[in-house]
């Protein structure tokens, strides 16, 4: 029998099939990613290319992740909620001083340069955000407390980032944190009521804000979406020509590396936002289902697990990770395929690049620990 | 403990994955659609027709010489493509096709498989050359044969040609196929122009379409000479054809598109007199002294280069479609180094010729006056040993007049010695040498004026600077060499005194800044004018060392104003070897150079103006292993100099070439 203070005890004790459903999604990333690089048939030579570095890449960033995953997941989750506040605190000084000193990178001014680092703080705020609402929530019940006011007190805290990295400006990540953060105050649970209202105001408010709060380029996309014919060379092309590539996909699929759009260039991105083209036109509609039914599988997974804590920390910050999951799969499935407006958000696990794999490979680490801790329904002693 | 959340968690999960369930079936419905219900639809879009530009080569500059004579122009060319695709999947169906069209076009066997191997190993989808420049017969028979040769289209488009073959290989360079090193260099440098990053997006498009236009098969590009240099305004901008592309890229026809014409290239004109230059190749050609050597003639009054060749030249024309690696080999191993532009890349010891810049020196500085007289015994001890004169018996007593007219190198032994190297670099430069000229040809070398700095830092030699190469360098000889255009330019400046502009090769094309040359600057009086005298006398007084070939008009045959016109000039000849003390006969003479291997023969030099009254032409002239300067040099440059007045270049207005019609839209008057 293994002694239940060893790590070893703590291993056989992780949540083993959401591990393995990583795990999978990751394998099946670098697939479509050695496709991305790769041709069954080069249109320059007819003959078969193959250029793995993009497969490389990602699987060597997945093995560094998952060890990271495995870090965060093993240490005590009090850990972490000690570190909520200060995870915060920097995170939000850290978009000070973006907007102060940061590097402005394609219009956007999103990149902090921190001697040999380069940081996108606004990342950072996708963990933090939560962990932080779920420190909070966490404190304010044990203390009793209860009402209105928390609630209010809680979407500040959420807003404060969102307004920065809303005037970075990126649209897209301002409203994943924002989603992380309402998520959190949703499951704490605030009225129902209150709720719906705000969802109906937000709707009233939606046509003000399309024609006053955003940038003339943003309005440009949400109209390339629901016209993308339009402008054919402009910016619907790349929706259209990924579109063409998802519907020519089919039920099956045209194989492996048989895929004729990515041959000609006419998709830019496609390895990183626009990884999802590879998975429909290669895989066809049976292949993305096995993809979105991965994703569904570890978000159950993780709300099972929220559902299990015993605190109130582990249960609020689990739930929020999972709201980001949600919304990063919901949103860039749902662009590429133009349901959305195009805005620059990742599908995690697949696509080519590195931040998005950072937060969410620290995010389902985060999951585990909730997992690991479940039964300790941390009293307040201790935290710092 | 408030335990509210905790009892309202599990409705508010239902909630949360009820719309997460919408959210993964709304994005299920999308997909459904587009790929189980819409798929035929995007499956026809994947395959539908669009347009695609594509490059079309423009029209290549014309290049002409100074009186419109065309020297480098487009002829329309007939050629035959294969594309690959088209022809067949395997090897074995495009090697079929190509043994067809081979037969058809009496293709070599290995012409035929290296046409195979380029088909099977590029891209597909990319036409390949496989025959041009043929007869409107063959034209036609690929034209008729084409429908049963799948892949094979008959193209009619401009093939470069040189008109005047051999004259202008050098100068003009020629054109040909462009090689991944040539595309790579020229999306450098277009990139550079156009400062724009290669990663950018500008950048990459810019690069594709260069790699594009290049990679097409009726597309050429300048390998060296002017073709090379002047590429970027020669070649023009490519106009655009456009292409019905299904998305898979396949080309299905080509859309007639006038409105993509491109901008042809800039005409060029060179200060060359293609009739001098073609006299200057048969005069070194029908003399048999003469198998390899070049000649520079440069305007005085204005810095035209007038005529600058190289001999023997092959014929560029060769080039344009490719020439077989055997006759390649055999011009690129011949001992007259016929690829080689000895006018502009070639340095000699300027020998003899470089008397003039010592007595210039000597005089400038002060350390000689015209009237010091020298004893020559036939040689002179300095330092650590006798350098010989070239006259065993001696000069006797010479001046700076005399040891000009006879090239008495003791006379020079003693003026560098007194002069210091210092010095004599100093008139060198101020004289044109030491400088590479940059005329709009690629290569082009600088000869060495040396000093002590020079020496210290030559990274072969760093060694300070001994009197004795003082010596050596008073005579041409040593570390000292020139090319022949810098001799050119020396003569040009010593008879057109210091208001002589600077040589120039391009008169309209595009510009060639040098901003980096020497200007001459005034001498002390009487230098300039006790150098001319002594080459008069070379030409002109009893015991020169070219009076046998120092009359330009013994007839008086010359048009006005040149009539009875004299010329001025120096001879040299240029050691290649070391003469050793075993070789001189027992009176110290050298064995004649007619008994020794071509090789190793004296190189023979004359540099000359005309007329002396008021310098016009100046010339300077190179005989490899020619021997004597001035018996083999000097009646080519006195044959080249009454050519040049006879026919007087100079005085005829240069040629302004017609504005083409893009130009002229542009507002742009045909002068």
């Amino acid at each position: 029998m293994i002694r239940k203070d060893t790590l070893l005890y703590k291993l056989t004790q992780l949540h083993w099939f959401l591990l393995l459903t990583i795990i999978a999604m990751a394998m099946f990333g670098t697939l479509i990613l050695f496709s991305a690089g790769s041709s069954a048939h080069d249109l320059e030579t007819g003959l078969l290319r193959i250029d793995p570095r993009f497969a490389i890449d990602h699987l060597f960033r997945f093995t560094v992740m998952l060890g990271v995953m495995l870090f965060v997941a093993l240490l005590p989750l009090r850990l972490w909620a000690s570190l909520a506040y200060p995870a915060y605190a920097i995170g939000v000084a850290l978009l000070v001083m973006v907007d102060l000193a940061g590097n402005i990178v394609n219009g956007s001014q999103r990149w902090l340069t921190l001697g040999p680092l380069t940081l996108q703080p606004s990342e950072l705020m996708k963990i933090a955000v939560p962990l932080a609402l779920a420190r909070f929530y966490h404190q304010m019940f044990a203390a009793g407390r209860s009402g209105l006011w928390i609630h209010i007190v809680a979407f500040v805290m959420v807003m404060l980032p969102v307004g920065f990295v809303l005037k970075q400006p990126d649209l897209g990540t301002s409203l994943m944190i924002l989603g992380a953060g309402c998520g959190v105050i949703f499951f704490a649970g605030i009225s129902l009521r209150l709720v719906a209202g705000i969802i109906v105001l937000v709707a009233a408010m939606a046509p003000l804000v399309y024609y006053f709060g955003l940038h003339d380029y943003q309005r440009e996309r949400i109209q390339t979406m629901w016209n993308p014919e339009a402008d054919p060379l402009g910016a619907g092309y790349q929706l259209q020509q990924g579109m063409i590539a998802i519907g020519s996909g089919g039920l099956a699929g045209k194989g492996f590396m048989e895929g004729a759009q990515k041959e000609l260039d006419y998709i830019p991105e496609q390895h990183t936002d626009f990884i999802f083209t590879i998975v429909a036109e290669e895989f066809g509609f049976a292949g993305s289902m096995v993809l979105l039914a991965a994703w569904a599988i570890a978000i159950v997974q993780g709300m099972v697990i929220a559902g299990a804590s015993r605190s109130a920390f582990g249960s609020l910050a689990a739930s929020g990770f999972i709201v980001t999951l949600l919304l990063y799969v919901g949103i860039n499935v749902g662009m590429v395929i133009g349901l959305l407006p195009v805005v620059g958000i990742p599908l995690p696990l697949i696509s080519y690049g590195g931040t998005a794999i950072v937060t969410v490979m620290i995010g389902f680490g985060l999951l585990m620990a909730v997992h690991l801790n479940r039964a300790n329904d941390m009293t307040l002693r201790g935290l710092i | 403990m408030n335990r509210d959340w905790k009892n309202l968690f599990p409705s508010r999960r239902m909630i949360f994955l009820g719309a997460g369930g919408v959210v993964f079936l709304g994005l299920t419905a999308r997909l459904a659609e587009l790929q189980l219900f819409r798929q035929q639809e995007f499956e026809t879009k994947a395959r539908e027709v669009r347009i695609k530009l594509e490059p079309a080569p423009p029209h290549r500059g014309t290049i002409y010489d100074r009186n419109g004579r065309e020297l480098a122009s487009s002829k329309r060319n007939f050629y035959v493509t294969l594309r690959p695709e088209v022809a067949g999947k395997t090897r074995e169906e495009i090697g079929k096709v190509i043994e067809r069209v081979g037969r058809l076009l009496r293709l070599s066997e290995s012409k035929m498989r290296s046409l195979l191997q380029e088909a099977v190993a590029g891209p597909r989808h990319r036409d390949i050359l496989v025959a041009d420049d043929l007869t409107w017969q063959e034209f036609a028979q690929v034209n008729v044969m084409a429908p049963e040769l799948a892949g094979i289209s008959a193209e009619v488009g401009e093939l470069r040609s040189y008109p005047l073959q051999a004259a202008f290989y050098h100068t003009i360079g020629y054109v040909q196929k462009a090689n991944e090193a040539d595309i790579t260099r020229i999306v450098e440098q277009e990139l550079a122009a156009a400062n724009e990053a290669p990663e950018s997006p500008e950048g990459k498009a810019r690069a594709a379409a260069i790699r594009r236009l290049y990679k097409h098969p009726a597309m050429r590009v300048g390998k060296q000479g002017i073709e090379a240099y002047g590429e970027a305004e020669l070649k023009g901008e490519p106009g655009r054809i456009r292409l019905l592309q299904n998305a898979t890229g396949r080309v299905i026809d080509r859309l007639p598109s006038e409105d993509l014409a491109g901008r042809p290239g800039k005409d060029v004109v060179l200060s060359i007199d293609a009739e001098l230059q073609n006299f200057a190749i048969q005069r070194f050609g029908s003399d048999p002294h003469a198998r390899a050597g070049s000649a520079v003639m440069i305007d005085i009054a204005t810095g035209d280069v007038v005529c600058m060749m190289s001999t023997p030249a092959p014929d560029p024309n060769l080039f344009v479609s490719g020439i077989p690696s055997g006759p390649y080999k055999a011009l690129r191993e011949a001992e007259e180094n016929p690829l080689y532009h000895k006018a502009y890349d070639g340095v000699y010891p300027p020998g003899s010729t470089f008397k003039m810049v010592v007595a210039a020196a000597a005089l400038e500085s002060g350390a000689m006056k015209p009237e010091d007289q020298v004893h020559c015994p036939g040689k002179a001890w300095y330092y650590t040993r006798y350098y010989n004169c070239w006259r065993p018996e001696g000069h006797g007593v010479v001046n700076l007049h005399t040891g000009l007219q006879k090239s008495c190198d003791c006379y020079f032994y003693k003026a560098a010695e007194r002069t210091g190297i210092e010095e004599i670099a100093k008139v060198a430069k101020r004289f044109g040498l030491g400088h590479r000229y940059e005329l709009g040809i690629t290569g082009g070398k600088s000869g060495v004026v040396p000093n002590n700095e020079w020496k210290l830092n030559n990274p072969r030699i760093r060694e300070r600077w001994y009197p004795g190469d003082t010596i050596s360098a008073g005579i041409g000889q040593g570390y000292v060499t020139a090319t022949p255009f810098e001799l050119a330019v020396m003569v040009s400046r010593i008879a057109g005194g210091p208001s002589t502009p600077n040589p120039r090769l391009i008169m309209s094309g595009f510009k060639v800044p040098d901003s980096t040359i020497t200007p001459m600057g005034e001498f002390k009086p009487g230098v300039l004018e006790a150098v001319r005298a002594g080459m008069f006398a070379v030409t002109s007084e009893g015991g020169g060392t070219a009076v046998r070939s120092g009359e330009l008009d013994p007839e008086g045959k010359l048009p006005a104003p040149y009539t009875n016109a004299r010329m001025a000039g120096k001879s040299g000849s240029a050691q290649v070897r070391v003469i050793t003390a075993a070789e001189r006969d027992s009176r110290g003479r050298a064995i004649a150079n007619d008994k020794l291997p071509w090789k190793l023969r004296d190189h023979a030099l004359f540099v000359a103006y005309a007329p002396t009254d008021k310098p016009r032409y100046a010339v300077s002239v190179i005989v490899e292993h020619g021997g004597s300067g001035s018996s083999v040099a000097a009646p080519i440059a006195r044959d080249l100099l009454a050519h040049a007045l006879r026919h007087d270049p100079g005085a005829r207005k240069p040629f302004v070439p017609q504005q083409r019609d893009v130009a002229a839209a542009d507002g742009v008057q045909p002068t």
